[in-house]
């Protein structure tokens, strides 16, 4: 379960880029933060796999509190999460296939059981022909798809998506959406940032509308 | 697993150290260069201790004779000297046997004997001096002294002062290839240093993805500490090469000029122990620059 409690956060005085964000998503649910452009979606997405702290207030996450976990432990942390980015910040030196078997190296795990597992999760996103491609010859989407691999390769507890959906046409980011709502039935926790209104309407799960950082609404959108 | 990590770092740093190659080429030869010149001077202070202990094994005395002292006194004054307790043996150098010997020592100088009307070397009686004489110089000046107060000896030539004099040569040689090779090597840590800052700058965007995937600093850390330590070594290691060679090819290049130079010096390389010091001294300063730059970087 992921918790926060009086979460604020100010990056430059006198704004704040959270307002006191109370919340509480339960494991398995499948969360949207929507909300205009700098309404603080990033920003709160990043507090929760701890990238910045909050200026002030708690977030705990499985019973951890964020706040006061050992610098040591938040390796152990982020290896339990899958974080798609906005940008995807993938390595473009690097072949599909290593791209996506970042997070298994980190834990050491053998080669063959990183193959299968990576050859497993492209498939799962339907890139597996392009595993030995470089990603600057793979179209947006599909380096989308790279970047979503790379963030549940490692069968992660909670995933994190920035944004996954920014510049992509309405049929390719349902699909992208799909892919998530797929995981999120295997029993993964999901929390989407995104601002296209009309793309949440369509999976009808919870919404959380973020506004000046403060959270105007947490319900869920089902017609 | 840990299998799996070592072979990952090893993978990591053969993929920098060729993807950054020709920075790493640059560094690798300021690294060797600052390292041959602690080598040159080792080498050099190793060839002049290596003598002065030579000499020190055999500590002569030479009492030059007047030509024309007679053979019976020259034994006489010869048997006389064997007597002391600080000689171990005495030799008679007859004239002619000298010039012999100087001529093959400098075979350059052949035009200038060949000049001289008459032989210029005097007769001379070498004594040759026991090892433990060495450490007493009283007694050896006293019987320096003695044997120089005695009719038809004209002068006296003793080789201690020369053992002493390259003895500090040899001192100053490793104080001066110390203290020049410290500078450039701290310039070379520096220059490491740089050069790793620069590799993880360019892949900032992976360590960054490491990071956020759960990679500890250590495993971020480990593959350029790796690449620095290769580049001091192979550095260091360049470096014992090219003395090599450089000590291989000197003497032929210097050639007939070296005369008993030569037989002074016989260009010894550096010893197991001080190759070995090299390579770790390179290893480490590798290690070190990375060990600075990477850590800089990770508490960003």
């Amino acid at each position: 379960m992921i918790e926060l409690f009086h979460v604020w956060k100010q990056y430059q005085k006198p704004f704040w880029a959270l307002s006191d964000i109370n919340l509480q998503i339960e494991k398995g649910d499948f969360v949207f933060i929507t909300g205009p452009s700098g309404s603080g979606k990033t920003t709160l997405l990043k507090t929760i796999f701890r990238e910045i702290l909050p200026t002030e207030g708690q977030i705990v996450i499985d019973g951890v509190n964020l706040l006061k976990i050992p610098d040591h432990r938040i390796f152990a942390l982020r290896r339990q999460m899958g974080i798609v980015f906005q940008d995807f910040r993938l390595l473009f030196h690097r072949t599909v296939f290593d791209n996506v078997a970042v997070p298994l190296q980190v834990i050491g795990l053998p080669r063959k059981v990183i193959r299968r597992r990576v050859f497993h999760t492209l498939r799962q996103v339907n890139l597996h022909p392009k595993i030995n491609d470089f990603p600057s010859r793979l179209s947006y989407g599909e380096q989308q798809r790279v970047a979503i691999a790379r963030a549940v390769v490692n069968r992660p507890k909670i995933i994190l998506a920035d944004e996954p959906t920014g510049n992509l046409d309405p049929e390719l980011a349902f699909e992208i959406v799909s892919l998530f709502k797929e995981i999120n039935e295997q029993g993964a926790t999901v929390i989407i940032g995104s601002h296209d209104r009309e793309l949440i309407k369509r999976f009808g799960q919870r919404v959380l509308f973020l506004q000046k950082g403060r959270l105007a609404t947490s319900q869920p959108t089902r017609d | 697993m840990l299998y799996q990590k070592i072979k990952y770092f090893l993978a990591q740093t053969a993929g920098s150290l060729w993807q950054f190659r020709t920075r790493n080429i640059f560094s690798v030869t300021i690294i060797c260069l600052s390292f041959l010149i602690i080598g040159v001077f080792l080498s050099l202070a190793n060839n002049l201790s290596a003598t002065a202990g030579e000499l020190a094994a055999n500590i002569s005395v030479t009492f030059f004779l007047d030509a024309d002292l007679p053979q019976a006194a020259t034994e006489a004054l010869a048997a006389e000297m064997r007597r002391s307790p600080l000689v171990l043996g005495v030799d008679y150098v007859p004239a002619a046997e000298a010039l012999t010997h100087f001529r093959e020592s400098f075979p350059e100088l052949r035009n200038v004997l060949e000049s001289l009307k008459t032989n210029p070397f005097p007769p001379s009686l070498e004594a040759r001096l026991k090892p433990e004489a060495a450490t007493d110089e009283a007694a050896v000046q006293g019987f320096i002294a003695s044997v120089r107060a005695r009719p038809g000896v004209e002068d006296v030539q003793f080789n201690q002062d020369w053992i002493e004099k390259i003895r500090g040569l040899s001192r100053l040689a490793r104080a001066a290839g110390l203290f020049l090779g410290g500078i450039l090597v701290l310039a070379s840590f520096f220059i490491i240093s740089n050069i790793i800052k620069l590799n993880v700058f360019a892949r900032r965007n992976e360590i960054e993805i490491l990071r956020l995937v759960g990679g500890t600093n250590t495993f971020i850390r480990i593959p350029f500490l790796l690449e620095g330590m290769t580049l001091g070594f192979l550095g260091s290691l360049l470096s014992l090469l090219v003395l090599l060679v450089v000590i291989k090819l000197f003497p032929l290049y210097l050639g007939p000029t070296l005369g008993a130079v030569r037989e002074i010096f016989e260009f010894r390389y550096l010893n197991l122990a001080q190759s070995l010091g090299l390579l770790t001294a390179g290893a480490l300063i590798g290690l070190l620059g990375s060990l600075t730059s990477v850590s800089r970087f990770l508490r960003a």
